[in-house]
């Protein structure tokens, strides 16, 4: 009972980090343009469909692992071509603001979701017309499981799944550091909570804007990596469910936190798995549940920012 | 065996003997088909199947498989005489509104959909137009036999299998492997709609009576569902002696990549699948490790032996030679249902000298026989075809590079699905 209820705790926190990755990067731009992002499902499919690619062709360098270094080595491999899979997502998401976003900020919000619908429908052609329309997987995932782990503490757990931990840990410190200490961090915040301020002191919020939404691409493409090199594959619709569920995440956490959609996450990962645990026909209500819950005693989300990141 | 044989064999005519892989065996002789009045235009036909996403795994191989029965119909001179356009469009979600596009735009006859869902709303749709479907497969055992019984069903029928054969098929499979007083305990993960909650109910009742097993598990995740880690742990939990599942697609890899990764395969006596080799082209190697017993619904590729069997060793070299893959039981839901559809068509000409209405074809389809590489197949007066289903255990084969199942069973149609007019919950609980 204690090992079902630790394995299903860390299966949560394993979907919980996966769910902040890709909720990361929604909040973000959100809590700084103000942009409900309809295409971020799609980028972080553009970014598990490019790991395809990349990874494919890094793995492809490399011996297959014989021992716990090699396998090391391997992770090291793969992770790197996650990260430079992601990195194809900033000039993407750098176009994508400064072409299509960019000209209609001071539009009604409709226009906004117009505009990122029609985006997501043309980023899931673009991925039919480049990797087909049949599922891919780079096929790593049993390797990346030949890292050692938990085993070394007697516990049998995926390995994959605790280097989902670690790399999602890291991601949002990294975050944290970056908005609360690095000075570009602190303009990003400046200029959410007051552009005209932010523009009268010299800041170019068109620059300031681009960077946040390739940022928001970025981490919605490393979700997407990360999700890539594990145990599912790629497909054109894999963008949807995502979506809806980093909405969840990011309201339960406050619109525009990034703290709130970390602890959301982690919040709707463990619930939902502890959920379905005691009752398998939850699996689809139990992330909403959690919302609904959430919004009765905390309306504004659990962090309550509205507007800029925290 | 000669040509009157043949033809004898597999139904009369050479479209016929074309459509079971047997065409080297003809010679050119006259046919009375020429002399029957039929419409000089071609046939023109439409599949809608699943061409994009995860289900694609699936519907594309229904896809090949319609195009190879329709490629094969036209080099072999059509349908008395009249060459047949197949129409292939997206299944989506949209399978009604597919239907009815197809009927406003004149097609003769509509094959498709992969979906169990889809198949339940186009039903009612397609008795109300009166324009045969051969459902490739949509395979849920309650549409015909309480849904959609004979009486309220004219133009409706479905080729592949349903479920009832397939998880009854499931049920020996596991009492023959580990011996009826071995399965004390099985659990269920099966995709949550319609399709998983029916294979579920049926392989649950078949195992029961079979052998009196507990159920001690049973979960439905989501289909297309991108986590099945705490199903998993439940029967990592539990270590039931039966683990059954019929996820199909993405879900089917999922399980074998999330379960080996999870230890599930220590934990479990067997698993069987009753749709696992639907996935053969997306397996690697190491996921076909664990004792797994991998269904192929109503055609596997190389039962009977391809080496002794040269219809279905001149389909495979064809399949992979047009498409690069091998061809899955999905690939026979597409070629079946042209195939009876074609076969059945010329045998209404032959009967009644001319082209046949919707209503005349659809009373020659029902209670219909034809042969396909994968063997003999029937149309029952329930609508459902009738075929052998096939069981193995999952390997792999350097020789092919893909997935393959090796110590085939194969269960006749007969013993796997109910007599006519009895539903299949009530058959398996009358044992």
């Amino acid at each position: 009972m204690i090992e079902s209820f630790v394995t299903h705790t860390l299966n949560g926190l394993y979907y919980g980090f996966i769910l902040f990755m890709i909720a990361s990067g929604l909040t973000i731009i959100f809590g700084v343009l103000g942009v409900l992002n309809l295409a971020h499902g799609e980028l972080y499919a553009l970014g598990a469909f490019v790991t395809f690619t990349i990874v494919g062709y890094l793995t492809g360098l490399v011996a297959s692992p014989t021992g716990p270094v090699s396998a090391l080595v391997f992770a090291v491999v793969v992770l790197l071509g996650s990260l430079a899979a992601a990195a194809v997502l900033l000039p993407v998401g750098a176009i994508v603001e400064s072409v299509f976003v960019r000209p209609i900020y001071e539009r009604a919000e409709v226009y906004q979701l117009l505009l990122t619908y029609a985006l997501l429908l043309i980023f899931i052609d673009v991925m039919k017309f480049g990797w087909g329309a049949t599922p891919v997987d780079p096929g790593v995932y049993s390797t990346l499981n030949q890292v050692p782990t938990t085993e070394l503490v007697g516990f049998g757990y995926p390995s994959y799944n605790v280097i989902v931990m670690v790399v999602g840990l890291a991601v949002f410190l990294w975050l944290v550091w970056f908005f609360d200490r690095s000075k570009t961090g602190r303009i990003v915040r400046a200029t959410a909570i007051n552009r005209d301020m932010a523009t009268a002191i010299g800041v170019s919020t068109d620059r300031t804007f681009t960077l946040v939404f390739a940022m928001g691409a970025f981490f919605a493409g490393f979700g997407g990596a990360m999700v890539s090199i594990g145990p599912g594959t790629a497909f054109l619709e894999m963008g949807l469910d995502p979506l809806v569920l980093s909405f969840v995440v990011i309201v339960i956490g406050g619109l525009g936190s990034l703290k709130g959609a970390f602890v959301g996450a982690l919040l709707v990962g463990v619930i939902s798995r502890w959920a379905i645990w005691q009752y398998p026909p939850v699996e689809l209500a139990a992330p909403f549940a959690v919302m609904l819950a959430i919004l009765l005693v905390k309306p504004e989300g659990l962090f309550g920012t509205w507007g800029e990141i925290e | 065996m000669d040509r009157r044989t043949v033809m004898k064999a597999v139904g009369g005519t050479a479209l016929a003997v074309a459509l079971a892989g047997c065409s080297d065996l003809l010679q050119e002789e006259d046919d009375p088909i020429e002399d029957a009045e039929v419409p000089d235009e071609p046939i023109e036909a439409g599949l809608q199947t699943f061409l994009e996403g995860a289900p694609a795994v699936l519907g594309v191989q229904a896809q090949y498989g319609a195009e190879t029965a329709v490629r094969r119909i036209n080099d072999n001179g059509g349908i008395a005489d009249r060459q047949v356009e197949l129409e292939v469009v997206e299944e989506g979600e949209e399978a009604l509104e597919n239907y009815q596009q197809f009927v406003d735009d004149g097609m003769d006859v509509t094959f498709g959909p992969i979906s169990s869902g889809n198949h339940e709303a186009m039903v009612p749709e397609i008795n109300d137009q009166g324009v045969i479907n051969v459902a490739t497969d949509g395979t849920v055992t309650t549409l015909y036999e309480e849904d959609h019984p004979p009486e309220d069903n004219q133009y409706s029928f479905r080729f592949q299998n349903h479920d009832v054969m397939e998880a009854l098929a499931a049920a020996i499979e596991a009492v023959e492997l580990l011996g009826e007083d071995e399965i004390d305990t099985y659990a269920g993960i099966n995709p949550g709609y319609a399709f998983g909650f029916d294979e579920q109910e049926i392989f649950a009742a078949g195992i029961e009576q079979l052998t009196g097993a507990e159920l001690v598990y049973e979960g439905f995740p989501d289909l297309g569902t991108d986590d099945m880690s705490t199903h998993i742990e439940e029967v990592n939990s539990e270590e039931p002696d039966v683990l059954f599942s019929s996820c199909w697609g993405g879900d089917a890899t999922l399980l074998l990549e999330q379960g080996h990764g999870a230890g599930m395969f220590d934990n479990v006596e067997l698993l069987v699948g009753p749709v696992l080799y639907g996935s053969a082209n997306d397996l690697s190697e190491d996921l076909t490790d664990g004792p797994i017993r991998a269904g192929s619904r109503n055609f596997y590729w190389d039962q009977p032996d391809t080496e002794r069997w040269s219809p279905g060793d001149e389909l495979v070299a064809e399949v992979q030679d047009e498409y690069g893959v091998l061809p899955t039981a999905h690939f026979m839901s597409g070629y079946g249902a042209v195939t009876a559809w074609a076969t059945a068509a010329e045998k209404a000409v032959r009967l009644l000298g001319r082209w046949p209405d919707q209503e005349e074809l659809a009373e020659v389809l029902t209670n219909h026989g034809f042969f396909t590489p994968a063997g003999y197949h029937t149309i029952g007066p329930d609508h459902q075809g009738y075929s052998n289903a096939h069981f193995g255990e999952l390997a792999w084969s350097g020789e092919y590079d893909a997935a393959v199942i090796e110590d085939v069973n194969v269960y006749a149609a007969k013993n796997v699905s109910p007599p006519q007019g009895q539903t299949s919950l009530d058959w398996i609980e009358s044992w």
